[in-house]
């Protein structure tokens, strides 16, 4: 093999305390080299066209570049051998900037450093072999698991674009949290109002297909080409039949049934609807409450179903659909403020959470929209809300801020202030979080116009006298303890990741912190994009966030898809495992080893079995070929005698 | 006994060997001291088969060698039978583990072993040319060489592996002759009790140790190729050139390389059965490698290998909880 | 052994050490360890210069065998290092990878290979603070140990005497 070497200057990033220079006179002597030179700016457009017309004029068949991290122009580089004939993975770098130096400044060292690592990019260059992409066809069909705000924008943009859609949602219907708001801040619009519509045009579209009371059982396949499989929960109701007339609901004699919707402030019945505007609008048995389903007599049900839709022998089915990008859209769930004795540890009935607070503000809430506390029915007049409940607390495992709770407390006291002009709002607060559009306005509003009280300080007791609650803080900013006599206190209870994200990551292969948040890509740059191909982030799954945040992530999430399916063919990765036939023993190890199940038993004649790498969906990672005990399985680009060839330029 | 048990082995075999594809077992050889592994189709030659300290030799191996890798059994293909001890039933379940072999292709005729011979170490007592026959007599060993019968304590001939036997009874099998054995060991320590040995040395003196032993390695890879977990045979890449692993010279680091991935690829798979150390012919402890990477599975891991068909190899599976191993 | 071997007479190796620089061989996995060290380089975290890194795809790609063949090779010392575990790009790579080196790292010392020479961790894209400690500690390490003396055996001792084991 013929190979040049270029090694960069970068200015005097590099050159600055690496003899360049030295290290191309030394490359000349390393076997196969048979050109080597340093340049000012091999990146620029006048160094790569230098790499070029080396190409041409030495007859190059390898190009090893001394310069920045691989991980920066790598592509460019590439890019620039391929446009001069050659293949361009018979392209090599060292990273003598990151890796040499910016990080030390002893010429010298660095200088043979950067010889060393041009030596073992050579080494390896020599056992390169030219990778060839190949092209398979994309499934323009988009999974949306998640039916709140974030995962109804995103499925709604992309079956504008006219994209199918499938989504799914664990509940049996869609809206997420937000459905169950009464307003939303900083407008103080009503929540239903703005997503009614929304949850309308999803079950309108004739391009989405909605699977409500359903789970993800398993994912496989890859980016194109993704084959999902759905369990349709057993809802004891065919909602093919079903209309939604909620007569099974009238006459249901179990009515002691969890009002799940309205935050166990009221009671259901078993045969429900949550809500007069749910999509889809179809009864669920909670089986639980069900007699007839707990072995009495009753069935009353499925005399009066005009449509006949109640099957008490109902199964959960699984489901296939093919998609070719998923949107995970799972949302979140709020911390469960029983841990905190100094609140009541969940005992007193008047402390209650900020949702339950937003369904006893909702008009078609378990009290009709007034506002009276749990415990007896009485109209409260003073009203304490408790900020940073299991939010920024490490005691709690919760160091995060939720990012809501300060706007949603403003919110819920300047309604307080609108329904009961008489009372009095109380906000106890660590820090107030009001960084969006027009959201510190909000806050001062709350203070100024609506009188609302905002005491810097943290809450150390709250205990029942007589039929009120005493609430005792700290006013940090005065320096003084404080004691509220209270009706009704609120507590801003924190976001955290929804329950079996965890279980869900591993079935999409993405992963998540420890708090349970799905990770995108990159923090800055690649915000709604997993380290997965195909599979994108939407909304509170991936951190906490507002209904506008949300939006904008779903949208965000939509037209990355979007882009993906403007493409009808999308190139495979050549750096994938590949099987040497001949040297395959059957013993299935990889099989066994690969994380994406992209290793198969191909028969070849005479029923003599081989294992076959699927290249579409291997990912690289190259555990088969550290398993493979006679390394027949070999990932190209990062072979068995590449590495070697590093580590004997070391050895030498 | 022993003529009890080997009656009963052929009685068994001649009832079986009709349904068999063929039988594998132990047949006597020219040499007192030591068994040849012998393949039997005809019911004539079920004489040959025999039992005892002799047969040492781990025949799972056969099963598994190429060409009977590449080319599968055909559909209607009988069963073969096979003789196996404690330890070579480890490496049956073994291979019947990574589904080299599936339990229904063997019909296994289990023997309880009593430890089996180290012809090496009756070497040292009496000059092996000299031995005219060699026969157990209760826990002896008795050989004739024309003199004065020498009486030889089993335990002092035994071979090293089993002295710390802790399965001296077929895991796995279809019918068993003789009579149970009473394993040698029952803990870890006293399986492992060279291993500890080992370990008790300094560095320096280990590597000393190594160098003097693998110095005289010819890498004539008769330990892998007697190894019946060795799958790879022709393909091992020690030997390959495409990847190229170890080049032919002959130095103490090929040597020392060779022994790493012989020790590494059977690392949660090895079953101690010995016969790496007792094929090769330069005297070098080659099992002792593997019974360190063998506690240390058992210690980190928890895991035996050869004892639970079902069982994944602790290597190719993992556990995303271990947080510290 | 005698101590006639160039190897083990300690000035000799000193001045060669400092001459020369220990050759340590990191094993970087692509996404986030080797991100990891460019952000130290970015950051301009000082390090000790006698680290060669090899990038990988993946921890998972790690056969410990690779470590083996540096040790005996007489390489001073082998870093590696992936994504933390449960952040693997491949999900589960790590994983994979964590058991092997463990168990390799427990036996390296029985054939007599300090198994302070090898160390495996867990480095972050964006942990390049950490980087930086850990290549600087190891680095340190491997300088007090000094040079690899490797494996081959001191001129003129070829005794080929049983180990008497059996």
């Amino acid at each position: 093999m013929r190979i040049g070497v270029f090694v960069c200057n970068c200015g005097t990033n590099i050159a600055g305390t690496v003899d360049t220079a030295k290290v191309a006179s030394e490359a000349l002597a390393f076997a196969d080299v048979v050109y080597a030179t340093n340049y000012m700016y091999t990146c620029s457009e006048p160094g790569q066209q230098e790499i070029q017309r080396a190409i041409g004029e030495y007859g190059l068949q390898g190009v090893v570049v001394a310069a920045c991290s691989p991980r920066m122009h790598e592509p460019t580089f590439r890019r620039a051998v391929e446009k001069a004939g050659l293949n361009k993975y018979m392209f090599e770098m060292a990273n003598i900037r990151e890796h040499v130096s910016w990080i030390g400044n002893d010429r010298e060292a660095n200088t043979r450093k950067a010889v060393d690592l041009v030596r073992m990019a050579v080494g390896k260059l020599r056992f390169n072999q030219p990778l060839f992409s190949s092209k398979m066809p994309v499934n323009k069909r988009l999974l949306v698991i998640g039916g709140g705000v974030a995962g109804i924008q995103a499925a709604l943009d992309c079956a504008d674009g006219g994209v199918d859609v499938v989504m799914v949602e664990r509940k049996q219907y869609i809206g997420g949290k937000m459905a169950q708001l009464d307003k939303t801040f900083p407008t103080i619009d009503c929540s239903s109002c703005i997503l009614g519509p929304k949850m309308v045009d999803v079950s309108q579209k004739e391009n989405i297909t909605l699977y409500a009371a359903s789970e993800i059982e398993s994912i496989s396949g890859y980016i194109g080409n993704f084959t999902v499989e759905i369990r349709k929960k057993t809802t004891y109701v065919n909602w093919d039949a079903c209309t939604g007339c909620g007569a099974c609901m009238e006459k249901c004699p179990a009515k002691k049934a969890e009002d799940y919707f309205n935050e166990g402030l009221g009671t259901a019945r078993a045969i429900n609807i949550p809500f007069p505007q749910a999509i889809p609008k179809k009864a669920v048995i909670d089986a639980q409450f069900c007699r007839q389903l707990n072995g009495k007599k009753c069935g009353v049900c499925a005399k009066i179903c005009p449509v006949k839709a109640i099957d008490f022998e109902m199964k959960d089915t699984i489901v296939t659909e093919k998609v070719g990008a998923i949107i995970a859209a799972t949302g979140y769930d709020l911390f469960d403020h029983s841990v905190y004795g100094e609140y009541g540890a969940g005992r007193l009935p008047d402390v209650i959470t900020g949702i339950q607070y937003e369904r006893i503000l909702s008009a078609s809430g378990p009290y009709g929209g007034h506002i009276r506390r749990p415990s007896d029915g009485k109209e409260p007049t003073e009203i304490v809300f408790i900020s940073c409940v299991g939010s920024r607390d490490q005691s709690v495992g919760r160091p995060y801020c939720s990012g809501v709770c300060c706007m949603y407390i403003a919110k819920q006291a300047i309604l307080t202030r609108d329904h009961l002009p008489e009372s009095n709002s109380y906000v106890f607060y660590m820090d107030i979080r009001a960084p969006g559009k027009n959201y510190d306005e909000f806050v001062r509003r709350a203070q100024e116009e609506y009188g609302v009280q905002y005491i810097r300080g943290r809450v150390g007791k709250i205990y029942q006298r007589g039929d009120r609650m005493v609430v005792q803080g700290a006013d940090t900013l005065l320096g003084v303890q404080v004691e509220v006599e209270a009706d009704l206190v609120v507590l801003a209870t924190g976001v955290e990741s929804s329950s079996g994200a965890g279980e869900l990551a591993e079935k999409l292969r993405i992963s998540y912190d420890q708090y349970g948040f799905y990770m995108e890509s990159h923090p800055k740059l690649r915000p709604v994009e997993t380290n997965t191909a195909g599979v994108y982030l939407a909304g509170a799954c991936q951190g906490p966030k507002d209904i506008p945040s949300s939006v904008a992530q779903g949208s965000a999430a939509a037209s990355k898809v979007q882009s993906l399916f403007a493409h009808d063919m999308i190139e495979t990765n050549p750096q994938v495992a590949l099987v040497n036939e001949r040297n395959c023993i059957a013993c299935g190890k990889c099989i066994q080893v690969c994380p994406f199940g992209a290793i198969q038993w191909k028969e070849l004649r005479g029923g003599i079995k081989k294992a076959e790498v699927l290249p579409s969906v291997c990912q690289g990672c190259g555990v088969c070929n550290a398993t493979c005990p006679p390394k027949a399985v070999q990932l190209q680009h990062a072979t068995d005698n590449q590495i070697l060839a590093e580590v004997n330029e070391l050895c030498a | 006994m022993l003529e009890n048990d080997r009656n009963q082995l052929h009685k068994l075999v001649e009832e079986a060997l009709p349904e068999l594809d063929m039988m594998i077992g132990w047949a006597e050889s020219c040499d007192p001291l030591q068994t040849t592994p012998v393949f039997i189709r005809d019911a004539k030659s079920i004489s040959k088969l025999t039992l005892g300290p002799f047969c040492s030799q781990n025949l799972a191996g056969y099963l598994v060698k190429p060409p009977a890798l590449d080319a599968p059994p055909k559909p209607d293909a009988k069963p073969i039978g096979i003789c196996v001890k404690g330890c070579d039933s480890r490496s049956l379940v073994a291979l019947i583990q990574e589904k080299f072999i599936t339990r229904d292709r063997v019909r296994i005729f289990g023997i309880p072993c009593r430890g089996t011979v180290d012809f090496r170490k009756v070497a040292q007592r009496v000059p092996l040319a000299n031995v005219k026959s060699a026969t157990m007599e209760g826990d002896s060993l008795v050989i004739d060489d024309s003199g004065t019968p020498l009486r030889l304590d089993l335990e002092e001939v035994l071979a090293r592996k089993c002295l710390g036997c802790r399965y001296p009874n077929p895991v796995i099998q279809d019918v068993v002759i003789g009579q149970e054995a009473k394993p040698r060991s029952s803990s870890l320590a006293a399986t492992y009790r060279d291993v500890a040995a080992m370990d008790a040395k300094p560095l320096e003196e280990r590597l000393a140790f190594w160098q003097s032993e693998l110095d005289r390695c010819i890498r004539c890879y008769a330990c892998r190729n007697a190894c019946p977990l060795c799958v790879c045979q022709d393909r091992c890449i020690v030997e390959t050139r495409e990847p190229r692993w170890l080049t032919q010279r002959v130095g103490i680091p090929e040597k020392f390389l060779f022994h790493f991935i012989h020790a590494m690829h059977l690392a949660g798979r090895c079953t101690g059965c010995g016969e790496c150390e007792r094929v090769c012919p330069m005297d070098i402890p080659v099992t002792l490698i593997k019974e360190k990477l063998n506690k240390i599975m058992e210690e980190m891991l928890g895991y035996s290998a050869g004892l639970d068909p079902e069982a994944v190899p602790p290597l190719l599976t993992f556990n995303p909880g271990e947080t510290e191993i | 052994m005698t101590d006639s071997s160039p190897r083990s007479s300690a000035p000799a190796d000193e001045t060669a050490a400092t001459k020369q620089g220990i050759k340590i061989v990191g094993f970087l996995c692509n996404w986030c360890s080797y991100g990891g060290a460019d952000t130290a380089g970015v950051c301009r975290f000082k390090q000790p210069t006698d680290l060669r890194v090899v990038r990988i795809p993946c921890t998972g790609r790690m056969d410990p065998l690779f470590i083996a063949k540096s040790l005996i090779y007489g390489v001073d010392g082998v870093l590696v290092s992936g994504c933390h575990p449960r952040d693997c790009h491949y999900a589960v790579g790590n994983f994979y990878a964590r058991r092997r080196m463990e168990a390799f790292k427990a036996f390296l010392p029985f054939m007599g290979i300090d198994t302070q020479r090898f160390k495996y961790t867990w480095v972050s894209a964006s942990e390049g603070q950490q980087w930086q400690k850990v290549v600087t500690e190891f680095s340190e390490q491997i300088h007090r140990l000094g040079p690899n003396p490797g494996v081959r055996l001191r001129s003129g001792d070829n005794s080929k005497v049983s180990s008497g084991l059996r």
